[in-house]
Parts: C-alpha cells; sequence; structure tokens
C-alpha cells in the first residue's frame, strides 16, 4: 500500500525523460536531414537554405531578432494574462449566475465563429498599429479557448460531491471555490497550454498585417527585402519562444495538477 | 404545497406553547426527528410513499430494503438536498420544516465516500468545518487527534488515491463526525467492504458512537448488520418504499462478536428475513424492477 506511492513518484520523471531523449534525437536527425538536403542538392535560399546558414543569420542578426522577439513575446505574454483572466471570469460569472449561460455562451460562440485573425483588420482600425492591437488580437484569441475550457471543467463536476458540499451548508462560491475550481484544473492547464503557441501565432500574424516592430515584422521586411535566410531565422526564434512558452505553463501545470 | 405550509405553521404554533410552558421531561423525550406521510416522485416513478418514522435523540436506526426502493431518497430529503412533495410532513427538533431548511444542520455520508482526490485525508476531513468558517489550523488540529480513532494514525498526510477502500470510507466516516450535529445520516458505509473488514468496522462505529453520543439513522442492505448495530430496525417496502416493519432490537450493548450467533438475534432475524423477503420477491416479479436501479439516473 504505501509502497506504491514511491513507485509512482519514480516512474514519473524515468518516463518523462525517455520521452524528453526521443524528442531530442527526432529534431537532431530532422536538422540532419534537412541540411543534407539543402546542401546536397544545392537548394537556393529562396525553396530552403540550409539549416547553418540560418544559424549563422540569426547570429549576425541577434540584435535585431533579439529585439523584435522581446516586442513579440510581450505582446503575446501580455495578451495571454488578460485573455486567461477574462476567459475564467466568463466562466465563474456562468457558474455563479447561470442565468447568464444563455446570453453569454451564444455571443462568445457567435464571436468565435470566425477565425481572429479575420477581425485583425478592425482592431487594427480602432487601436491603432502599436501594440495595443496585438494585446487585444490575442486576449481575444486566448480567452475563447479558456473560457470553454474551464466552463467544462466547472460542469464536470460530479453532482453527488456537490451535494455533499451543499449538506454541509456551502453556498455557491463555496462550491466554486473548493470543489469546481480544482475539479476543472485539469481542462483548464490543457486550454492555457494550447493558447501559449496561438498567442505568439496570432502577435505574429497581427504584426504582419501592421507593426512598428516584433517578429511578424522582421519577417514582412525580410520578404519585401528578398532575404529569405531572414525570414527562416525569425521563424526559428518565434518557434523558440513558442516552445519555451509552452514547456514553461505545461511545468507549472505538472507541479500544480499533482493528484492526476 | 399550501396545504403543507399550512400544517406546518400549526404544528409549530403549538410545539412551541408546549415548550414555553414547561420544560419536557427527561424521561418522555421528544423526537429529534419525526417524518409523516412523506413522499416522492420523479415523474412517473413513485421513489418514497406514506414513509413515517419518529427517530428519538441518541438512537441509532437502521434502514433495510431491497435496491432501488427509496432509502436514498429518503436520506436525500433529511439531508435537505431534495424537497419532499406537497404534504409530506417533516419535524426536526420538534418544529416542523421545509427540507432545504436542513441544509448544514444534519450530518450526511453518501453512499460513495466522494473524497476529493486533491487533499489530503486531513484536508478531506476538515471540509465540512472549513465551510462553517472555522480557523484551519485548529481544525486540521483537531483532525490530526482524531485520526487514531479512525484507524488512520499516520496517514494524514496521504492522499485518497494511496489508501484502501477501507481506510477512504474511515476518512468519510471521519468527515461526518467532524461535522458536529445531533443526528447523522449514513448510507450504506460499509457496502463496498469485504465480510471481515465489515465487521470489524462495525464493531468499531459501535465504540465510537458510544463515545460521540449521536443520533445515527444508517442504511444497509445486510440484515445482521441492521440487527448488530441498531436499537431498531426499519424494514421498507419495495417500491414505492414505506415502512413494512419496524423491530425493535433489544440486544445488550456492548454488542460482541458472538451475538450473531445467539438465539435472540438469530430469532429477530428471521422475522426481518421474512419481511425483506416478500419484499423483494415483489420488487423482483414487479414489471419494470428488473433493470438494476442506480442512485443518479440522469
Ligand atoms: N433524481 C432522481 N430522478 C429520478 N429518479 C430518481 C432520482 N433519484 C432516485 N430516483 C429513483 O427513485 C428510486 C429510488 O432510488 P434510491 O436511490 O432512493 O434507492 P435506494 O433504496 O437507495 O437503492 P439502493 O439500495 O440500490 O441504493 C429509484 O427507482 C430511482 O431510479
Ligand atoms: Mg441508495
Amino acid at each position: 500500500m504505501s509502497g506504491s506511492a514511491p513507485d509512482t513518484v519514480i516512474a514519473a520523471p524515468r518516463a518523462n525523460s525517455r520521452t524528453l531523449q526521443r524528442g531530442v534525437l527526432g529534431i537532431v536527425l530532422f536538422i540532419l536531414a534537412w541540411e543534407g538536403i539543402a546542401r546536397g542538392f544545392h537548394l537556393p535560399a529562396y525553396t530552403l537554405p540550409a539549416v547553418s546558414d540560418i544559424l549563422a543569420s540569426i547570429w549576425t542578426k541577434r540584435q535585431i531578432l533579439l529585439t523584435a522577439a522581446g516586442f513579440t513575446i510581450t505582446e503575446a505574454v501580455v495578451g495571454y494574462v488578460i485573455g486567461a483572466l477574462i476567459g475564467v471570469a466568463l466562466a465563474v460569472v456562468i457558474t455563479l449566475v447561470p442565468m447568464t449561460r444563455a446570453v453569454l455562451l451564444p455571443a462568445a460562440t457567435a464571436i468565435n465563429s470566425v477565425p481572429v485573425v479575420a477581425y485583425s483588420p478592425l482592431i487594427l482600425l480602432w487601436f491603432g498599429i502599436g501594440m495595443p492591437s496585438k494585446f487585444v488580437m490575442v486576449a481575444l484569441a486566448v480567452s475563447f479557448t479558456v473560457f470553454l475550457s474551464t466552463l467544462a471543467g466547472f460542469d464536470r463536476v460530479d453532482r453527488r460531491s456537490v451535494d455533499l458540499l451543499r449538506s454541509f451548508g456551502a453556498g455557491r462560491l463555496a462550491i466554486l471555490w473548493r470543489l469546481r475550481l480544482p475539479t476543472a484544473l485539469p481542462l483548464m492547464a490543457a486550454g492555457l497550454r494550447v493558447s501559449t503557441v496561438r498567442s505568439i501565432i496570432v502577435a505574429i500574424v497581427t504584426e504582419m498585417l501592421g507593426a512598428y516592430g516584433g517578429l511578424g515584422w522582421v519577417i514582412y521586411q525580410a520578404v519585401l527585402q528578398i532575404d529569405f535566410v531572414q525570414v527562416w531565422g525569425a521563424i526559428f526564434v518565434a518557434s523558440a519562444a513558442s516552445l519555451a512558452f509552452f514547456g514553461l505553463i505545461g511545468f507549472a501545470e505538472r507541479r500544480i495538477i499533482f493528484w492526476k | 404545497m399550501g396545504h403543507r405550509d399550512q400544517s406546518g405553521a400549526l404544528l409549530r404554533a403549538a410545539s412551541e406553547t408546549a415548550s414555553s410552558t414547561a420544560p419536557a421531561p427527561v424521561s418522555a423525550q421528544p423526537p429529534l426527528l419525526e417524518m409523516k406521510a412523506l413522499s416522492k416522485r420523479f415523474g412517473p416513478v413513485t421513489a418514497v410513499d406514506g414513509f413515517e418514522a419518529a427517530i428519538a435523540p441518541g438512537e441509532f436506526v437502521t434502514v433495510v430494503g431491497p435496491s432501488g426502493c427509496g432509502k436514498s431518497t429518503l436520506f436525500n430529503i433529511v439531508a435537505g438536498l431534495e424537497e419532499p412533495d406537497a404534504g409530506s410532513i417533516l419535524r426536526f427538533e420538534g418544529r416542523s420544516c421545509h427540507a432545504h431548511e436542513l441544509l448544514g444542520k444534519v450530518s450526511f455520508m453518501p453512499q460513495r465516500d466522494l473524497l476529493l482526490p486533491w487533499r489530503t485525508v486531513i484536508d478531506n476531513a476538515i471540509i465540512p468545518m472549513e465551510i462553517e468558517g472555522q480557523p484551519r489550523k485548529a481544525s486540521r488540529a483537531l483532525a490530526r487527534e482524531m485520526l487514531p480513532e479512525f484507524g488512520l494514525a499516520g496517514f494524514g498526510d496521504q492522499y485518497p488515491h494511496q489508501l484502501s477502500g477501507g481506510m477512504r470510507q474511515r476518512v468519510a466516516l471521519m468527515r461526518t463526525f467532524m461535522f458536529k450535529r445531533e443526528l447523522m445520516l449514513l448510507d450504506e458505509p460499509f457496502g463496498a467492504l469485504d465480510a471481515l473488514t465489515r465487521t470489524m468496522m462495525q464493531r468499531w462505529l459501535l465504540e465510537v458512537w458510544r463515545r460521540h453520543k449521536r443520533t445515527i439513522l444508517f442504511i444497509t442492505h445486510d440484515v445482521d448488520e441492521a440487527l448488530f448495530l441498531g436499537d431498531r430496525v426499519i424494514v421498507m417496502s419495495a417500491r414505492p418504499g414505506r415502512v413494512k416493519l419496524e423491530l425493535k432490537v433489544d440486544l445488550p450493548r456492548p454488542r460482541h462478536a458472538d451475538l450473531v450467533t445467539s438465539p435472540e438475534f438469530i430469532g429477530l432475524k428471521r422475522i426481518v428475513l421474512e419481511a425483506i423477503e416478500e419484499e423483494a420477491m415483489k420488487s423482483f416479479l414487479a414489471p419494470g424492477a428488473t433493470a438494476p436501479q442506480t442512485d443518479t439516473p440522469e
């Protein structure tokens, strides 16, 4: 009985490090194949530049790329936090005041039935081409995902558990805090994790449509200058930022939801 | 509804005058809980129909009956989770009341343990006190002191998934005891345990009950268990549930394991079994009763 606890504690990280090893191996093989194809077939840069060329370019342009990445990450993270807060807040309102469900859910679904990027011209018009428009776009994309996953989590509770807490005299708020929120955490976390990558993508796409800086802006400028190595450099930096954001949230998730 | 409100007001007025004129004598204790003409329908299904019982303070009353006869429904009403149908009479501590007024006043243990996986044993046990708004630190200290009594010494900081079924059940019981209310409702607390663990838990529960001096209403499928534990056994009829038989269990306490083989015990058991057999046959032969019944149909 008590012996099973340490087993699971040891087993989990072991499995984790194995998947990590496989992942790293996969990436290394992929990069080697890419390098081999680009060099072996003497592909022109606009088709596929060699990885080594891209990395060299990233190094020489590191100042520009670093500034741009800082720009994009700021937009993504600020928008992400705002969006996550709005998403959770909406789900809480619907749960505490069930009447609002009939109004809020269809409205949110209607807004989300179109890809968020479709709103970007309007948002750029309303909020200008500075950072605020990117905050809004990212927040829009993130809030809906987080809202739906949180609401699904809140609704997933066992009715008998709700009844048990009610029998102790608990009100809606106490039930939300002590039962619905912890029950919803795994689903919320999944929504938050998916949203990390989405937030970087939306920030970059919006930058390409109009911005004063950022990785999307760098990509757009590089295309205009027919500098495809630079395009790839910005893409590499963007995916590194995405992966880091994703990994950070995933790490926090495993820390917080220990009982899964 | 209106009818019940009226009678409730009348009864309440009556009981108030009675209690204000003279303190009740100790010998004739008024019942803690009284149910009369208690009925509950779910759409076309009548779960409980005209149930009647009175529970005296400090009493241990066991309820047996065929599966699906409305036992859990009865408990849900007394716990305040579900309103009975109009015309039902419910009186608690001498006052007529609606079911929902009993929320927070009765200590209820549902059929499943329903422990929260993210909380340790201690933190699961103190949930009712937390909801009452008592300081966490003091509640935790109290819970820690109670661990040995519930056979959980050294397990206070474990999580539910690290416990055996019997231990989880004891945590659920401890949580119920920590909600300090006069009346406790235990819905098949030992239903999922093996026979050996079960008899140990029964003796243990009697011991805890003797020390904590609560009133217990206890649902079980097991006739031996009902007789071994109870001051009184209520046998329910097949659905719709009503009282089929009420039997006083005049066996001396403290009760020991060998009681179940004594002639007095066997005599009582025969009476209860006979009544149950009849009802079980009825519920088995009733149309639509062959499908397994669950607590939460939706
Ligand atoms: N919320 C509900 N909605 C509809 N029907 C219900 C509901 N709760 C209970 N019932 C029905 O009421 C009847 C009695 O159910 P109940 O759970 O009280 O039986 P029980 O005596 O506790 O059975 P068991 O011994 O199997 O636990 C069943 O037929 C059940 O289907
Ligand atoms: Mg039941």
